[in-house]
């Protein structure tokens, strides 16, 4: 590995390379590591660096990226790596035309896009999204930890407005190239029907490529928020929230509203509010506030989804709510630290 | 902010003879469990340098003029400094010997005049006049008299108030006394050692001393909650003492700070930026109290620390019982690690200073000697590896679930990145400040009242967020900057602490800290 280290030491001072800089550099730290000390107090730091901090919610979404490439085989995969590669490239030529680093955020963006697709989505589609997500959604704002809104939600929202038909009504049974444009939530609308928990669950149902095998987002969920990645409060406030306006709905205005646990396990909701709504940027940092935010976000995928013509509100509950955090954390700390008198 | 539980007392009688301990603990903050390097259970002696330096001014209290010259002959336990007249505690010689030379040395960013001894070798010291082993007959005007002329009412952030100036308020003043063996650090000195046997009834009688000296005191003594034994053999032996309350407190950095104790303990505000004996409270450790009473029953004035050797750096890690002056080289010799480069930390892996120069002395205020080893390999696909002996705030390591002696060193882990509002550092914060703001502020030069308001004043310095920052940026640093900032323009944390603070002896205090 020293050798390597050299080589790209060598490599990027030769003219032409100088530009890439970015990209030797992040092949150097991955392969190489950090060779710097501590310069002051504190003379020990933590073990945990963004790397790993994103490699974690990678390990988090593995049983649901891994299901969704048994249920829809090479479609799933040809997803993800256009949604890495297309991503990729944006991220990077951001990097190498501000001269910054690249940063690891892209990671978990790459692979949440492409999990939150219909599996029969094209994969120019694909590019076009991720692409709009990364720039508009996280670049434009200034890059990592500046992004207002979820990269991968506003990709998501972008194709979905702009391709309507594509992303809406074709909707892929597992292990079938039955292409259907009925959803579990769909169905209930139309027919209230209950999709049976055991085939919600284990995603045996239609629904986006990661978002159906809900065992393994519940399990990755978990991951996330034992190993401290992800907060638990949001999670708990949103499915609580969510939970609770169903269950009330359900009991006094009959079957216009699904019941509770159906309300639960269909839809991308279990996914959102798992990884996306968690998202420590785009959700309030202030304790309060990230309640405030769980609830805001199952407030809005209630109404959307009882109320409205669309039957999923999970993405736009989670945007409209991101739009909100910053207003939320102002108020909670204005709340919460009076003003000293000079 | 203070969880509270009483453990109730199995009947009557029980509670009747022995002291209630109380569990508290406060929020945020973090256990630093398990590392290598810890120091074994006992105390070596070490040897008499051939020459010390002492430096004039130690701990709590500002320089004291010298009283000899080079040429003098000197004994060990001789005052060589002393000023009645300013807040200070008179300076001893702790060796036998001569003179070389008084002369100005750079010590911690600060130029002292220190004064140089050639020493004879010999152990022997020059007990202290008016001593006695049944202390209890001397009166509390002559106990006084002792702590001051042995030196030890210097020691600890406040000193030990007597009427001689050794303190910023008089011994009337001092409400309560908090004496506290918690260790929270990542290195402590063992508890066991420093209160076996014979010690911990010397510990017992240095507290009663104590209570003599501060009529209107309470006394809060505070252990770690791990040492069990120890918290029942003292609440056995101070029975039927009034006043005195006895808690178990959980390990967590920085429990042991003044700005963490006051408000676990005495469910008080601590006025930050000021000292605690503002508000008429003392705090010691057992080291100061265990000197207290040697000073007193046995006149041993203040030539000896025993200091704890720690860290991997070490080949053994030790407490060590040397004389204040002893220069570091002479203490540390060849116990260190061959062959690779060392770093060398004072008291906190936290918020030590790095001992750059091992010709320095060792002074009143040392209670660790702390060696790393600097590691500058790196590490490949260190982000994928189970990590077994890593340390982390996160559960993201194997090292959580299983028990390891972890392993540190000096790498930064990581690189530089923009902050991702994880929250880790506001999650660990023990005076509930949000850092990473506070740094977003700074790093915009966003430097106005917004940022007094968010209570940057109150930051006490324990660097835990820069610790635990996956990001990598040092919080803290910024915090400090940007306090330096504020300043600047004519803010400063009179601002939040003078209306709401009642303070002690303050006219005196003033300034000193930030000088």
């Amino acid at each position: 590995m020293k050798k390597l280290h050299l080589i790209i030491g060598k490599l990027y001072k030769i003219k032409y390379l100088t530009k890439f800089k970015p990209i030797f550099n992040v092949v150097d730290s991955i392969f190489v590591g950090v060779k710097d000390t501590t310069d002051s107090a504190p003379h020990v730091v933590d073990n945990l660096d963004t790397k790993r901090y994103m490699t974690a919610v990678i390990v988090a979404l593995m049983p649901a990226t891994l299901a969704s490439i048994y249920f829809f085989g090479w479609k799933a995969l040809a997803i993800i790596f256009v949604s890495y590669a297309a991503g990729g490239l944006a991220e990077v030529t951001f990097a190498i035309i501000r001269k910054k680093e690249i940063h690891e955020g892209f990671l978990v963006t790459g692979l949440i896009f492409a999990l939150v697709l219909p599996p029969t989505t094209p994969l120019w589609v694909v590019a076009v999204g991720v692409i709009f997500g990364t720039v508009f959604g996280k670049e434009m704002f200034g890059g990592t930890g500046r992004n207002i809104f979820n990269p991968a939600l506003v990709g998501r929202l972008f194709i979905t407005l702009a391709f309507p038909s594509i992303m809406t009504t074709s909707w892929l049974k597992p292990f079938t190239d039955a292409v259907t444009s009925a959803t579990p939530l769909t169905t209930f609308k139309s027919m209230q029907v209950v999709t049976p928990f055991s085939n919600l669950l284990l995603g045996d149902c239609t629904g986006s490529m990661g978002e159906i095998f809900r065992l393994g987002i519940i399990v990755g969920g978990l991951f996330l928020i034992l190993t401290k990645v992800s907060n638990w409060r949001i999670p708990v406030s949103y499915l609580g929230s969510v939970f609770i306006l169903s269950w009330l709905g359900n009991t006094f205005l009959g079957v216009k509203v699904a019941p509770p646990l159906f309300q639960l396990f269909a839809g991308g909701l279990l996914f959102g509010a798992m990884y996306m709504a968690t998202d420590p940027v785009s959700s309030p940092f202030t304790k309060s506030g990230k309640w405030i935010f769980g609830i805001g976000c199952g407030i809005f995928t209630f109404l959307i989804r009882n109320f409205s013509g669309y039957v999923e509100g999970v993405m736009f509950s989670i945007l409209l709510m991101n739009a909100f955090s910053p207003l939320i954390d102002h108020l909670v700390i204005e709340l919460k630290y009076k003003p000293v008198k000079k | 902010m203070i969880k509270k539980t009483l453990n109730s007392p199995k009947n009557y009688k029980e509670m009747r003879s022995i002291v209630m301990i109380k569990k508290r603990t406060f929020s945020g903050g973090y256990f630093f469990k398990n590392f290598t390097g810890h120091p074994q259970e006992k105390i070596d002696n070490c040897n008499i340098p051939s020459k010390v330096i002492i430096p004039l001014k130690q701990n709590f209290g500002n320089e004291v003029p010298s009283l000899v010259k080079s040429g003098d002959k000197v004994k060990a336990g001789q005052i060589i400094g002393r000023n009645d007249n300013s807040f200070s505690s008179p300076i001893h010689s702790s060796v036998s010997g001569i003179v070389e030379e008084v002369k100005k040395i750079n010590y911690f960013k600060e130029v002292i005049s220190s004064v140089f001894i050639n020493s004879e070798g010999s152990q022997d010291w020059q007990p202290l006049k008016g001593h006695n082993s049944d202390w209890e007959k001397l009166s509390s005007e002559k106990i006084e008299e002792l702590i001051y002329l042995s030196g030890v009412s210097k020691l600890d952030n406040q000193g030990i108030p007597t009427r001689f100036k050794s303190s910023l308020i008089s011994p009337e003043e001092v409400e309560n006394l908090i004496i506290h063996g918690v260790g929270s650090e990542i290195y402590n000195l063992s508890l066991p050692i420093f209160l076996e046997r014979r010690r911990m009834l010397n510990f017992v009688e240095g507290v009663k001393i104590l209570k003599k000296i501060l009529p209107k005191a309470k006394l809060h003594l505070a252990f770690n909650k791990h040492q069990q034994n120890i918290i029942e053999e003292i609440s056995k032996l101070l029975s039927g003492l009034k006043d005195i309350e006895i808690y178990s407190l959980e390990p967590k950095y920085p429990q042991g700070y003044d700005e963490i104790l006051i408000p676990t303990i005495l469910n008080e505000k601590f006025p930050y930026g000021y000292s605690a004996a503002n508000i008429g409270v003392i705090i010691l450790n057992i080291q100061v109290v265990l000197q207290v009473y040697e000073a007193v029953a046995e006149g041993k004035p203040l030539i000896e620390r025993t200091v704890t050797l720690c860290g991997s750096g070490f080949k053994e890690p030790v407490h060590m019982k040397v004389r204040i002056g002893t220069p570091l080289e002479f203490i540390i010799q060849d116990r260190t690690v061959d062959n690779i480069d060392l770093r060398f930390i004072q008291n906190s892996l936290l918020t030590g200073v790095v001992l750059s120069d091992l010709k320095l002395p060792v002074n009143s205020n040392f209670s660790q000697i702390i060696c790393l080893p600097e590691e500058k390999r790196s590490q490949s696909f260190a982000f994928i590896n189970p990590g077994f002996k890593k340390d982390s705030y996160s559960n993201t390591f194997l090292s959580k679930f299983i028990k390891v002696k972890k392993i540190l060193d000096t790498n930064v882990h990581g690189e530089l990145r923009p902050c991702i509002f994880c929250n880790y550092c506001q999650e660990v914060c023990p005076v509930n400040l949000i850092p990473h703001l506070l740094f977003r502020y700074v790093e915009k030069e966003i430097i106005n009242q917004s940022l007094m308001n968010l209570k940057i004043f109150n930051c006490i310095g324990c660097n835990l967020c820069s610790y635990v920052c996956p990001s990598k940026i040092p919080v803290a640093k910024y915090i400090k900057e940007g306090q330096g900032k504020l300043i600047d323009i004519g803010y400063d944390q009179t601002l939040c602490i003078l209306p709401y603070f009642d303070l002690k002896g303050i006219e005196d205090y003033r300034g000193i800290k930030h000088l």
